[in-house]
């Protein structure tokens, strides 16, 4: 599939012509990751070109003591908890939605915010909970479904809101000095809504190249090629290379909805740790819609599973074959960290196109 | 074994394992006992058996009862066994629809008369309202082999041609665009009895084996091909017919085509030398007009399944493992 316009082998040339030292790009997105290996882009890179996997898998960012918080909320009778599929496997401290799920707790696969509201709409003798997971793009549909509740007064729903914001996570990794990244691949869903001024700190004070792409394999070359470009004439900027799906100015109408109904609060995030102001939370009249306030449960914090290297993973501080776990105990069948379960997650996707991770030479 | 979660049903490693499992409990497989879908028997017969449940149970181009016999007619034919009696056991629901179960029964009558399959016994259960959900349709087909080679992965060398016989995906899309309401009016199942289309290869020497891509798509079928032959296969993505409609519905949702089921599409194996013979034969037929060569069986890297992508680049294709879920974003 080509939507730019330009053939990737062209550009996959175009990259080995440009590329004059070794550099080291992170891709922030988790379907970013998965569409470099499902559709061979690695076998494409020049050699000096090292791309590290990033946090922006929403499920395997997701902290121990939050998936805790979501299966206590499961287990409690009469509650519905509709949630994202790729959240269904994640193991927590005891167990996952899956495994109560198959113990008799109410678990719905949905696809929307709206279908979980709906399903509350329709069950009106049970509490529905949302498991609200993920970024920019999914935040604003929790908070335009929140908004529907209010005035609707769908008093039998509420949300786990555990949503995150892309731009502090990326704060944190620019800062760390074992990283020393040249450029951000950026995910080209967040920035729909983000627009390109929210990463501009990142070029500006801490002089990362970074681009934003779309998911095509042309996407991606591309926005790697610009990264090289960037870097090479040391001009670092934030462009974005998916001009057919993201403004420059975003999507403002999907950010004021997220204004008027989400809080900003510090958040855990899995291998990070606490970053400043990335979590968006209910407060004020919204407070009402919050699953952890309505039932009494609290997200505390729990240490990952013993010997789980997806922290250093998130980090990008090492690939997913180097976790002891890799492969031996932690398979996509029976994972251990939430980086093997979801189907974006980088583990699940070394594992699973490279055949635990060292085969693409032999293929 | 660990309990089970809807993951040993997705047809990936967790089913292979759960198989093996059940069988390991003190089973004798017998003849036939190779983990076919279909087993040849003596005296000329074979046998398979297949359970059928699926929400919804009406979909765009099938339901739960054409389902059900195509599934285990297609079993038997690609063993090169003419499908010719049909078993069925019913579960229902208390209080099913009488009017929906006569459709489903209606639909799954159509697919035995095109094919002169007599149903020759049966059973019926009905279950108190909610220990079973609506309806469960078991089939077990019976036939006779009308070839004297044993059809299967083993038969497999380096150098086979591997065709496909229409655009992979088709059912698994439709069925996961209807559980989560994504309009594509032009999307249908490909669910269709391929006894007519597979049985004039049959006379072809050169016919090494042949699978319905159904639970784990034609990406399983590939690999449990290459895993059973210790061979390995390479396949060229440019080369598979294309749905578009498939790929938005995989788009969306985050699927790999490669892995969605599958109910009228069967990968065909044969010596290079017949490839375009083979694809005259199966494109003559409606049910195959897009059949294509999609790759080659080779002595590289074997139990393992390589792709050229549309892009350019390698990458392996690894069996599914677990139930395919919608991911977030």
């Amino acid at each position: 599939m080509r939507r730019s316009g330009y053939d990737p082998e062209t550009l996959s040339e175009a990259l080995k012509a440009t590329i004059d030292r070794p550099l080291t790009f992170m891709e922030v997105c988790g379907t970013h990751t998965v569409s470099i290996f499902r559709q061979g882009l690695r076998s494409m890179f020049p050699e000096q070109l090292r791309l590290i996997s990033g946090p922006g898998c929403p499920v395997c960012v997701t902290s121990q003591g939050e998936i805790d918080a979501a299966l206590r909320l499961a287990a409690k009778d009469d509650i519905v908890m509709a949630t994202y599929g790729d959240m269904l496997r994640v193991p927590g401290s005891s167990g996952s939605l899956q495994e109560q799920r198959a113990l008799g707790a109410n678990v719905r696969v949905v696809t929307s915010a709206a279908e979980a509201l709906d399903i509350a709409v329709r069950n009106p003798e049970r509490e529905t909970v949302f498991l609200g997971v993920g970024f920019e793009t999914t935040a604003p549909a929790t908070a335009v479904v929140l908004e529907q509740a209010m005035r609707a007064d769908i008093r039998n729903f509420s949300v786990l809101c555990l949503h995150k914001a892309v731009p502090p996570a990326l704060r944190t990794l620019a800062c760390d000095p074992e990283l020393a990244i040249d450029g951000f691949l950026l995910p080209g869903h967040v920035s729909v809504i983000l627009g390109v001024e929210p990463y501009r700190f990142l070029a500006d004070e801490m002089h990362i190249a970074c681009s934003i792409a779309g998911f095509e394999a042309d996407d991606i070359l591309l926005g790697l090629l610009d990264l090289v470009r960037q870097v090479r004439t040391d001009r670092p900027d934030v462009r974005s290379m998916y001009p057919r799906a993201v403004r420059p100015e975003g999507n403002p109408l999907a950010r004021e909805s997220m204004d008027r109904v989400f809080g900003r609060t510090d958040r855990e995030w899995r291998g990070l740790g606490v970053i400043p102001l990335s979590g968006f939370d209910l407060q004020g009249e919204w407070s009402q819609f919050d699953a952890l306030e309505r039932f009494g449960v609290s997200v505390t914090h729990a240490p990952p599973p013993p010997g789980c290297a997806c922290g250093d993973i998130l980090r990008g501080r090492l690939d997913p074959p180097e976790c002891p776990l890799f492969g031996k105990t932690c398979t996509p069948a029976s994972p251990v960290g939430p980086c093997m379960v979801s189907g974006e997650g980088s583990c699940a996707a070394w594992y699973r196109y490279n055949k635990g991770g060292n085969a693409q030479c032999r293929i | 074994m660990q309990n089970l979660t809807l993951g040993h049903g997705a047809g990936g490693r967790l089913t292979a394992e759960l198989i093996e499992s059940i069988i390991g409990t003190g089973f004798s497989s017998g003849p036939g006992g190779d983990r076919e879908d279909c087993a040849l028997l003596p005296e000329g017969l074979a046998v398979t058996i297949d359970s059928f449940t699926v929400t919804p149970r009406s979909f765009p181009g099938g339901d739960i009862g054409s389902l059900a016999m195509c599934g285990s007619v297609n079993d038997l034919s690609m063993r090169g066994v003419r499908p010719m009696y049909m078993a069925m056991g019913v579960v229902a629901e208390e209080g099913f629809s009488g009017e929906e179960l006569e459709n489903i029964m209606r639909s799954a009558a159509s697919v035995c008369r095109e094919l002169g399959i007599s149903l020759v016994t049966g059973d019926t259960k009905v279950m108190p309202k909610g220990q079973v959900d609506g309806l469960l349709i078991t089939t077990c087909a019976l036939g006779r082999p009308e070839t004297d080679r044993t059809l299967g992965a083993s038969n497999l060398r380096p150098g086979d041609a591997i065709l496909l016989t229409t655009s992979p995906g088709r059912h698994g899309a439709s069925i996961a665009a209807a559980r989560y309401n994504l309009k594509t009016a032009s999307l249908f199942s490909d669910c269709a009895p391929l006894w007519n289309l597979v049985e004039p290869l049959l006379s072809f020497g050169s016919l090494r084996c042949m699978r319905d891509c159904t639970r784990g798509g034609v990406g399983t079928v590939m690999c449990e091909w290459s895993e059973q032959a210790s061979l390995g296969i390479d396949i060229e993505e440019k080369l598979i017919p294309r749905n578009d409609d498939v790929h938005s519905v995989c788009d969306l949702l985050g699927f790999d085509p490669l892995y969605l089921a599958c109910e009228g599409c069967a990968a065909v194996a044969v010596a290079p030398e017949d490839t375009e013979k083979t694809l005259v034969v199966l494109r003559s037929n409606p049910l195959g007009k897009e059949a294509a060569l999609i790759g080659y069986v080779t002595a590289e890297h074997p139990g393992m399944v390589g792709m050229r992508t549309l892009a350019g680049g390698k990458r392996l294709v690894d069996m599914p493992v677990g139930e395919m879920l919608p991911r977030i974003c």
